[in-house]
């Protein structure tokens, strides 16, 4: 395999071990005897409407004076039923449950979806749909990210970096309308291919999109890489080494700040993933601080993985050229009694699958998100499930900021980067 | 175009049986016995011979181990530990209820970072004794995924840290939702939810002997939900 | 509130005052409408999208976002409710001071969306009284601004003279449904396509709660 670390020529805190150990945030309260003001400690409710939680997530903390005992996440203040609601339906119905799930990547949660589908029903998408499913992918990893860069840095105390990276969001918005019609909720992939072929001059688009992008991305740097506020909030803050990370299911970007050079992408390829040439960013500290340089790093390489998929993007039918999955064209439905019989099948029955189950996971903007699908041999799923990378990394946050400021908790949760809809499901 | 099609054999041709019927008594004994991909399957069964009762290939190249669910943790602590399996992640613990009254199957998805193999492990649960122990103890992250199993399928993981509702409300009365027999649209109308809904004290659990711990009534509302969910059943 | 309860400024105020007044009072709250985000799921991105720079819903004198309910002038409910959020909702309503408005954001808010499912609020008409209800899924940031111009066109119509009437609040209702058990399952009953999928799935039988009538427009 390529060279996967990525230096990152930072001054780092002296204090700080190497290997993500555990250090003084520079803000600790002060380790004199402290007069004895009795053992009580405090419980504050954090959300489930609060605008640090992102979302609807509700933590119950538990304070001694302002340093974190312990916090118990409540979960399922958006909890919607997708996995049941998944199951009254056809296999392609699906699809649009799946973008209200993930709703800063719709469009990676459309391909993971219907991969799991295909892969189970042992179908094989042509090659356009293969490197056009590639660029939307790597563009909504990009949109994601954008998305945890505003948040983040307003719970860092800036407001700027929102405006810059919610303009070059727009700029995806544009493109994902253009593909789809639909700002977020795209539902773009059907079973077998996508619902349009890419419209035309939206491959220019997209790298119009990718070229501007590290120039804003340099500017936000500017404004928070060497910031000395920045940096007191997140270095040494919720640090989690290498074998804890993995004992504690954390995947994405989280996992690789602490070091563990785990990328679906790069482990278990799928979409000829293996040869694009990219590099999987990874932090040495596993703290906010790397979390924010990995995530920053990954956006950057989506970037060169765009623009190798747009050189590659070859011409030819983008959906699976058998009636018995896609639907035929307008044309041929009008004129052709064979077609229009396919199509009233596909419509009216939806496509079996084999009474097998199947597990699929990409590397989501979030971290590892497995798909597994159950079929019966009929038209709809036993159990759609979902892997829920960010639920699985916010079931490390009790672990994450035991002992840090209360003020630190809200870093950590953002660094996280958590999607709620996700998390409840 | 031969990628843009279903290969040959598929359960399309299957499902169709027109002109891939030839290929039928291939593909049907494919579910008999295939050797598995992973070595770590033969592995298992080696060493816990009485402990793997079957396993098969789905999806083409994915393995599915079935194991005795009083040997599990034992199982998947080897295969966590021993030095040829290392699985050290844990993607995923989920259930699956096939309805009908047929058993509940836990899931365990494994992935070894080393040595990039992924193992499905499964325990089938009959429906009138839904219990299994937890993983906890092998993987921290099992935590919340095995509250979340409990929550929706109603599988009790013996020896879990916390085990309490996890994304419906602590005294929700109306069962386990997942399962096959529980309505889309719930067991209660929907006034009767809202009202319930709203009776709900938004700081409830939130008084230090309540936070993390059992609360004694919240165990007796949840026992009154499963009581009325094995009526349903019957 | 009975028909006699007087206006603010007394039943016998002279009339011209009271318009002049009116046109005061509204064009400083139509103008400083500070938004309670309420923020659940994608519709909070998409208000998040409009109070970026590209929309800008500073124009309208709306950028302060006030996350404190106590603060607000208008609920923006962007998302779904589930019903164990519902208690939430409706607290932060019944701490928001009067006067106070209402926009329902989105389809699953307004009408539970496609999620007619076990777990979720149908409409949060049920919990809270809407003012204006934002159709889309979800709505694009322009939706959301024109929304907001229909509150502020509702503010323009108020007068000071009928305030106790537009401002009615009964304290024993706080924390309570705004429906009746009869309007949830008129409002809640399925109806259209989430029928027929349950009839079509085969895989249980939900009873389908009957509507006592159609839907009212």
């Amino acid at each position: 395999m390529s060279t996967r670390t990525v230096e990152f020529e930072v001054a780092r805190n002296p204090e700080m071990g190497p290997g993500g150990t555990l250090v003084a945030s520079p803000t600790e309260p002060f380790d004199a005897p402290e007069p004895e003001l009795g053992a009580d400690t405090m419980l504050v409710n954090v959300g489930p409407q609060h605008p640090a939680t992102h979302g609807v997530l509700r933590l119950v903390v538990e304070l001694d004076g302002e340093t974190v005992v312990r916090v118990d996440p409540r979960l399922g203040y958006l909890h919607s039923s997708f996995e049941k609601l998944g199951e009254y339906r056809t296999w392609n119905q699906v699809v649009p449950l799946t973008d209200r799930m993930d709703y800063l990547a719709p469009l990676i949660y459309n391909c993971a979806y219907v991969m799991a589908v295909e892969k189970l029903m042992g179908i094989e998408v042509t090659d356009r749909c293969r490197v056009a499913r590639v660029v939307c992918m790597e563009m909504d990893r990009i949109f994601s990210h954008l998305l945890w860069l505003g948040t983040w840095s307003i719970d860092v105390g800036a407001f700027t970096p929102f405006l810059y990276a919610f303009q070059q969001r727009e700029k995806v918005y544009k493109l994902h309308e253009a593909l789809t019609g639909a700002r977020i909720t795209t539902s773009a992939t059907r079973i077998g291919g996508m619902m349009a072929d890419l419209p035309e001059g939206w491959t220019d688009g997209v790298r119009e999109f990718a070229n501007n992008l590290p120039a804003t991305l340099d500017e936000i740097d500017g404004l928070l890489k060497h910031n000395a506020i920045h940096i007191g909030r997140t270095q040494g803050i919720g640090a989690i080494s290498a074998d804890e990370a993995v004992n504690c299911g954390l995947t994405g970007a989280n996992l690789r700040a602490s070091g563990v050079p785990y990328d679906v992408r790069k482990d278990r390829p799928y979409y000829d993933y293996e040869s694009y040439d990219f590099e999987v960013p990874i932090g040495c500290h596993g703290d906010c601080y790397d979390r924010y340089l990995v995530r920053m790093e990954e956006m950057r390489q989506s970037t060169r993985i765009l623009h190798q998929a747009l050189d590659r993007l070859p011409a030819g039918p983008m959906d699976v050229e058998d009636p018995r999955i896609s639907l035929p064209s307008k044309t041929d439905c009008m004129s052709d009694m064979e077609s229009m019989i396919h199509h009233f099948k596909l419509i009216t029955e939806g496509i079996p699958a084999p009474a097998e189950d199947c597990w699929f996971s990409v590397e989501g903007s979030k971290g590892e998100l497995g798909m597994y699908v159950v079929g019966d041999g009929g038209p709809k799923p036993v159990r759609w499930r979902i892997r829920p990378p960010s639920f699985v990394n916010l079931s490390a946050i009790p672990r994450l900021s035991e002992g840090h400021l209360m003020a630190d908790l809200i870093m950590i949760n953002a660094s996280l980067d958590i999607v709620l809809g996700e998390i409840d499901r | 175009m031969t990628r843009s099609k279903a290969p040959p054999g598929s359960f399309f041709d299957l499902a169709a049986g027109g002109a891939g019927a030839v290929d039928a008594p291939a593909a049907a004994s494919e579910t008999a016995a295939v050797p598995p991909c992973n070595p770590s399957v033969d592995a298992l069964r080696e060493q816990f011979p009485d402990g793997v009762l079957r396993n098969e290939v789905c999806a083409g190249d994915q393995d599915v181990v079935y194991v005795d669910s009083a040997r599990l943790v034992e199982m998947l602590g080897w295969l966590h530990e021993s030095p040829g399996q290392q699985y050290d992640h844990l993607a995923d613990v989920t259930a699956v209820d096939h309805g009908g009254g047929r058993p509940i199957e836990v899931v365990y998805q494994l992935w070894s970072i080393p040595h990039r193999a992924a193992l499905r492990v499964k325990c089938e649960l009959p429906l009138d004794s839904l219990e299994i122990d937890t993983v906890t103890g092998i993987w921290v992250g099992a935590n919340w995924l095995e509250r979340e199993v409990y929550d929706l399928f109603g599988v009790h993981f013996t020896g879990h840290p916390d085990l309490r509702r996890i994304l419906m409300p602590d005294n929700y009365a109306e069962g386990h939702p997942l399962r096959k027999d529980f309505p889309l649209r719930g067991r209660f109308s929907r006034a009767e939810q809202t009202r319930r809904a709203l009776t709900q004290d938004p700081e409830d659990y939130y008084m230090p002997g309540e936070i993390g711990g059992r609360v004694p009534q919240l165990v007796a509302e949840d026992a009154g939900g499963d009581a009325e969910e094995a009526d349903d059943v019957d | 509130m009975g028909v006699d309860t007087p206006g603010m400024l007394g039943s016998g105020s002279p009339a011209f005052l009271t318009t002049r007044l009116d046109f005061v009072v509204n064009w400083a709250r139509r103008n400083s409408l500070w938004p309670m985000p309420f923020g659940t799921a994608c519709c909070a991105i998409e208000m998040m999208a409009s109070a970026a720079s590209n929309f800008d819903l500073a124009r309208f004198g709306m950028e302060r976002m006030s996350f404190s309910p106590r603060q607000a002038d208008v609920l923006i409910c962007a998302g779904r409710v589930p019903y164990k959020l519902a208690p939430v909702l409706r607290r932060i309503w019944d701490q928001m001071m009067q006067p106070k408005w209402c926009i329902s954001m989105g389809a699953c808010a307004s009408s539970g969306g496609v999620f007619d499912v076990y777990s979720m609020v149908q409409g949060i008409d049920t919990i809270v009284p809407v003012d204006v209800y934002i159709p889309g899924c979800p709505p694009r940031p322009e939706g959301l601004i024109y929304g907001l111009m229909m509150v502020q066109e509702k503010i323009r119509g108020e007068s000071l003279a009928n305030h106790a009437d537009l401002r009615a609040e009964d304290p024993l209702a706080a924390g309570r449904p705004r429906a009746d058990d009869r309007e949830v399952t008129d409002l809640t009953g399925p109806f259209g396509n989430s029928t027929h999928q349950n009839r079509v799935s085969g895989l249980v039988a939900t009873d389908a709660v009957g509507r006592s009538e159609d839907r009212l427009p």
